[in-house]
């Protein structure tokens, strides 16, 4: 299998590339409307470099990574669906409403799989809490505290952190992760969102929203928050982290999605370091996507599951624009 | 004031902590205790050596400072009572029912010209008070996202006051209040509060498990999680400051120096109270201040006008609940 990426703009994409290798995947090629960017990424992971994303997909390739910009992810989306692509987008799926529901709709009408590049549903330990939930364990759920809080993400691409081509700051980085999370595990999205935003943390340094705090409500009543801030300093000593509590009818459990981690003082990492020693859910989703284009069915995770996401974090911005919840169609 | 007399209101849970509390205080005389009609003060009297007082008026007459550990919906009657007698008053949290109440109860000490002071121990546990002087250190630059969390287990029942909402105000008045006030004192006023309920463990009971989004005058956003919702023995509390300079955080679940394994049953009948191994418990650390307070010696770390502002914003998330709307936080008018 052949696999291209179109654009590197996306830190995660130096994730990917090792995860397609390993899944036995060719990586034939990356495209980067950035020149410099994309070809001192070609050449740190060894991926053959292409001037424009139409010249690579004429190369010949099955799969497609969309990591750009996600302002961009429509026109790339729209070109591999369009060469009958199979394609894996990053997340958030794009800064609109309309951007996003054009992404589902053109790879539908490709007859194209769409994953969403959402990690967490392949989490080992988000995947028992799931079963926890599926089996009866908790029993009914009643509400969710999540976190996904992380260090300013600049430090990977100042367009994180430009509302022109990531559609915001912390609620667009990191709510669509959670709002994900809550979807699969109550089966329904929220019908009403209310969200507090603010830039105290590196108001001097970017524009965007650093602080947020949400608060989903589903149709039944069950409601869940969400810190999405990139409220974790410079220092920590991680890029961050994502848990969840929930509190069903017959207990309550937590998860801390990256706690598999060892404690480093000192040495190569600086003074403290949390090195990951649980599984790779990365690896795990892009096994998934890799295994679904292959035998040709739908990916676990799906288009229409990156619109949802999106669709959160669009009304989040306008409830903390109003100060008031705001509804969406059940 | 030489000596410090003070008398109980209350003999139950609370009363037995502030009991043991007080007995640790250099200065100061427990001296009766009083409690419900119907209802018996007869073993905290035995144990701490008190007279057993008949009415609120016997017990004024032997006492300078009135302990007020009665549930909340009898906080303004007593306290008010107390302060005509020109007896000062230490509360128990949340100061009072409903704002109005403690409005008139701050009035009501003001003229009498007697102290009162909210007992918000939780200004007194180490560990937040530790993370409150690095904010205020500037250790961790200005507060941009507060994270606060108590999760413990219902108290017992039936019959319970706390759980009867008419009487304790429910979770937001009883156990959030502890939150409000701290996420208050780290990142300053409350202006808007959007929050959730649920009756997780007891459908039969008032709602067991909050969430609540508070919005502060200085930009700060804190979420502050509220739960009866866990199995006993579970208390667990955690707090989380994001500052502009840096972040600090602790979770009681991963502090405990002990973690017992005991093949027993929990003990669910017991209270839920926060507690880790240290050398003075901070109900103790926060009487012995009051007393300091009381003498003069010390400015207060709480006062009325902070209990004030923390039912304030009890009362503002029960309306947010109710209503499914956010709701605005009036501000607290400091006079002292």
């Amino acid at each position: 299998m052949r696999v291209a990426f179109l654009s590197s703009a996306h830190v995660h994409a130096d994730a990917y590339v090792a995860n397609f290798r390993a899944a036995g995947a060719e990586v034939v090629g990356v495209a980067d409307d950035d020149a410099v960017r994309g070809a001192t990424w070609a050449a740190t992971h060894d991926v053959p470099w292409y001037s424009s994303a139409e010249e690579l997909l004429d190369a010949g390739v099955d799969a497609v990574a969309v990591c750009s910009e996600t302002a961009h992810h429509r026109r790339l989306v729209e070109l591999a669906a369009s060469a009958g692509v199979a394609v894996l987008c990053e997340k958030p799926l794009a800064t609109t409403e309309a951007d996003a529901r054009a992404i589902v709709d053109s790879c539908a009408r490709a007859a194209v799989p769409l994953m969403t590049a959402f990690p967490m549903r392949f989490s080992p330990p988000l995947r028992e809490a799931a079963a926890m939930l599926a089996d009866g364990t908790l029993g009914r759920l009643h509400a969710c505290t999540g976190t996904n809080q992380s260090v300013l993400p600049t430090r990977h691409g100042a367009w994180f952190a430009d509302a022109a081509l990531a559609g915001g700051g912390a609620i667009m980085d990191h709510s669509v992760h959670l709002a994900d999370v809550l979807r699969w595990y109550i089966g329904e999205d929220p019908v009403e969102v209310y969200a507090a935003t603010n830039r105290v943390l590196h108001g001097d340094t970017v524009d965007v929203e650093t602080g947020a705090l949400l608060m989903l409500t589903y149709p039944d009543g069950v409601f869940a928050t969400i810190d999405a801030s990139w409220s974790r300093p410079d220092s920590y000593p991680t890029w961050g982290g994502l848990t969840v509590e929930l509190v069903g009818e017959h207990g309550t459990v937590g998860v801390d999605a990256f706690g598999q981690h060892l404690t480093v003082y000192g040495g190569t990492s600086g003074p403290l370091a949390w090195p990951m020693w649980g599984s790779d859910a990365n690896q795990a989703m892009i096994d998934e996507f890799v295994d679904a284009v292959r035998t040709g069915r739908t990916p676990a995770v799906t288009g229409e599951d990156g619109l949802a996401a999106t669709l959160v974090a669009l009304a989040a911005y306008r409830s903390a624009h109003s100060g008031q919840p705001v509804s969406l169609p059940s | 004031m030489s000596r410090i007399r003070v008398g109980l209101v209350g003999a139950g849970f609370m009363a037995s902590v502030h009991a043991a509390g007080w007995a640790g205080c250099p200065g100061v005389e427990l001296t009766a205790v009083v409690t419900a009609p119907g209802r018996s003060p007869a073993r905290l009297a035995g144990e701490y050596g008190l007279r057993a007082c008949d009415s609120l008026d016997e017990l004024l007459d032997l006492v300078d400072v009135v302990d007020v550990c009665a549930p909340t919906d009898v906080h303004h009657q007593i306290t008010v009572r107390a302060a005509r007698a020109g007896r000062a008053v230490i509360c128990e949290k949340p100061l009072a029912r409903t704002p109005a109440q403690a409005e008139d109860m701050i009035a009501t000490c003001r003229e009498a010209g007697v102290t009162l002071l909210p007992a918000h121990v939780v200004r007194f546990f180490p560990e937040y008070a530790a993370a409150k002087a690095a904010v205020d250190a500037g250790d961790i630059g200005e507060p941009g996202v507060v994270r606060l969390t108590r999760a413990t287990f219902l108290p017992p029942g039936p019959g319970s006051w706390y759980t009867d909402h008419a009487r304790s105000g429910g979770l937001a008045f009883d156990l959030m209040v502890h939150d409000f006030d701290y996420a208050r004192w780290v990142a300053g006023d409350v202006v808007g509060v959007y929050a959730r309920s649920v009756r997780a463990m007891r459908p039969d009971a008032e709602a067991d498990h909050v969430l609540a989004i508070l919005r502060h005058a200085s930009g700060a956003i804190s979420h502050v999680e509220g739960s009866w919702a866990h199995p006993p023995p579970t208390f667990r509390t955690r707090a989380e400051i994001a500052g502009t300079r840096g972040g600090l955080e602790f979770d009681s679940d991963r502090t405990t120096p002990l973690r017992p394994n005991v093949r027993a049953d929990s003990r669910p009948g017991a209270m839920p109270l926060p507690s880790s191994p240290l050398a003075e418990p901070p109900h103790t650390v926060q009487l012995q201040h009051f007393a300091e307070v009381l003498r003069g010696e010390a400015a207060p770390v709480v006062t009325a006008a902070d209990g004030l502002a923390a039912v304030r914003i009890a009362a503002a998330v029960v309306e947010s609940i109710d209503t499914g709307r956010p709701i605005e936080v009036p501000a607290v008018e400091v006079a002292r």
